[in-house]
């Protein structure tokens, strides 16, 4: 590709093929504006890219066939083309900087916030799992006495029939624990179709290249790596401390954690080790 | 004619370009402003969100070519493409004939106190 269309001829040798390569080309200074721009697939910027490369050549061209000077003629070509907004059909708004910035945040924000909430899902299997294996005190720890009063036993041995207040106050809260480690799942779900919405309408090159590649899939990584260690350290604690009691709840989360860690991986590698160019 | 006046229009007129011949983006632009007499004034770079508009709508089919030494997307206009030319253009003449009648009478009044017909007021 280098020097293609160095040296003021295109591969045919046409004539008034100008496309000189020099830093201050307005032609190029305007493809370059144009290529973070325009929205689309790679294929269709690709295309988009070459009419309007084609075009502003053809323009040069007549223009220094009327007799301007090469500059001059870039200069007019640049200025009948009109903004890179024209061209794109994107309000110009939508193409500064900052606004391509806070797009890529959203949508890292959305996939590390979705890996999250759906391993605290999964987690909840988990958790479902260490429940029937070792019981609900393993999952969760029964209040002292003095912290519930009579009323919250008539609820809780309501709900649960056949049972003591503390077996009964055991099963409402695992319950409780459950339904809300699955919500967290829903909501991760919802996060991750919002991501792969957003994706699609916003692939133009600023947003795409706002941030570092596979930005979002590190810090992901690094904090659900955080989560697992800090997760197996405090079920740890329990199990010393509180002979396991409720350790079942930080051991499940660290299993969760320790998935999105290695889904996270998974997708920085594939990022990392994606071809250049 | 500026750009803002030219919206709403600037479909029917490409459609109107190509169906004289296919062209790529720059040749419908010079063809357009040749045409017009330079009438229309418009950023060259707007007609091509309206010609990847029409291709994707199906009034027109592209296919890259290579023309003198450059690879360029030359556009054609489909038959459905020729139908809503026929449907705007008819509009078109409607809408613009109704005009003329309503202003075809019209006088102003010079500096003086005469009256003259302007030329855009004549049949």
């Amino acid at each position: 590709m280098k020097g293609e269309w160095g040296g003021g001829r295109g591969p045919g040798g046409e004539r008034g093929d100008t496309a000189s390569g020099r830093p201050e080309d307005p032609v190029e200074e305007y493809l370059d504006r144009l290529l973070v721009t325009v929205p689309g697939s790679p294929r269709q910027v690709r295309h988009t890219l070459a009419e309007v490369e084609a075009h502003l050549r053809d323009a040069v061209a007549e223009g220094i066939a009327a007799g301007l000077p090469e500059e001059e003629a870039e200069a007019a070509a640049v200025q009948r083309i009109g903004p890179v907004h024209a061209v794109t059909g994107v309000a110009a708004a939508f193409t500064r900087p900052t606004a391509a910035l806070a797009r890529r945040v959203v949508l890292a924000a959305a996939l590390v916030a979705g890996i999250a909430l759906v391993a605290v899902g999964i987690s909840g299997l988990v958790a479902w799992l260490l429940v029937v294996v070792r019981g609900d005190q393993f999952l969760t720890a029964p209040w002292g006495p003095g912290t519930y009063t009579a009323a919250d036993c008539a609820r809780w041995m309501a709900a649960d029939p056949g049972h003591n207040c503390v077996a009964a106050m055991l099963d409402d809260h695992v319950g409780d624990i459950l339904l809300q480690r699955m919500a967290a799942g829903v909501l991760g779900v919802l996060a991750l179709a919002g991501y792969a919405v957003l994706r699609r309408r916003w692939r133009d090159r600023a947003t795409m290249t706002a941030l570092p590649a596979g930005s979002a899939e590190a810090v992901g990584a690094f904090l659900a790596l955080l989560a697992t260690l800090g997760m197996i350290a405090a079920a740890v604690d329990l199990e010393i401390t509180q002979r396991g009691a409720g350790a079942g709840q930080p051991f499940s989360l660290a299993a969760g954690a320790l998935l999105a860690t290695v889904f996270f991986a998974i997708l920085l590698r594939r990022v990392v080790t994606r071809p250049a160019g | 004619m500026n750009a803002e006046r030219l919206k709403g229009h600037l479909d029917m007129l490409l459609l109107s370009v190509l169906a004289r011949g296919p062209g790529h983006g720059y040749e419908v632009i010079t063809r357009l402003r040749d045409s017009s007499e330079g009438a229309f004034e418009l950023p060259e770079g707007t007609v091509y969100p309206a010609l990847h508009r029409l291709d994707g709508a199906g009034l027109l089919a592209s296919t890259w070519e290579v023309v003198n030494g450059r690879r360029r997307r030359i556009y054609r206009v489909t038959a459905a493409g020729q139908e809503a030319l026929a449907q705007q253009a008819g509009q078109w003449r409607a809408f613009s004939g109704s005009i003329s009648r309503v202003i075809g009478g019209a006088t102003v009044v010079l500096p003086g106190g005469s009256t003259a017909i302007p030329a855009w007021g004549r049949t």
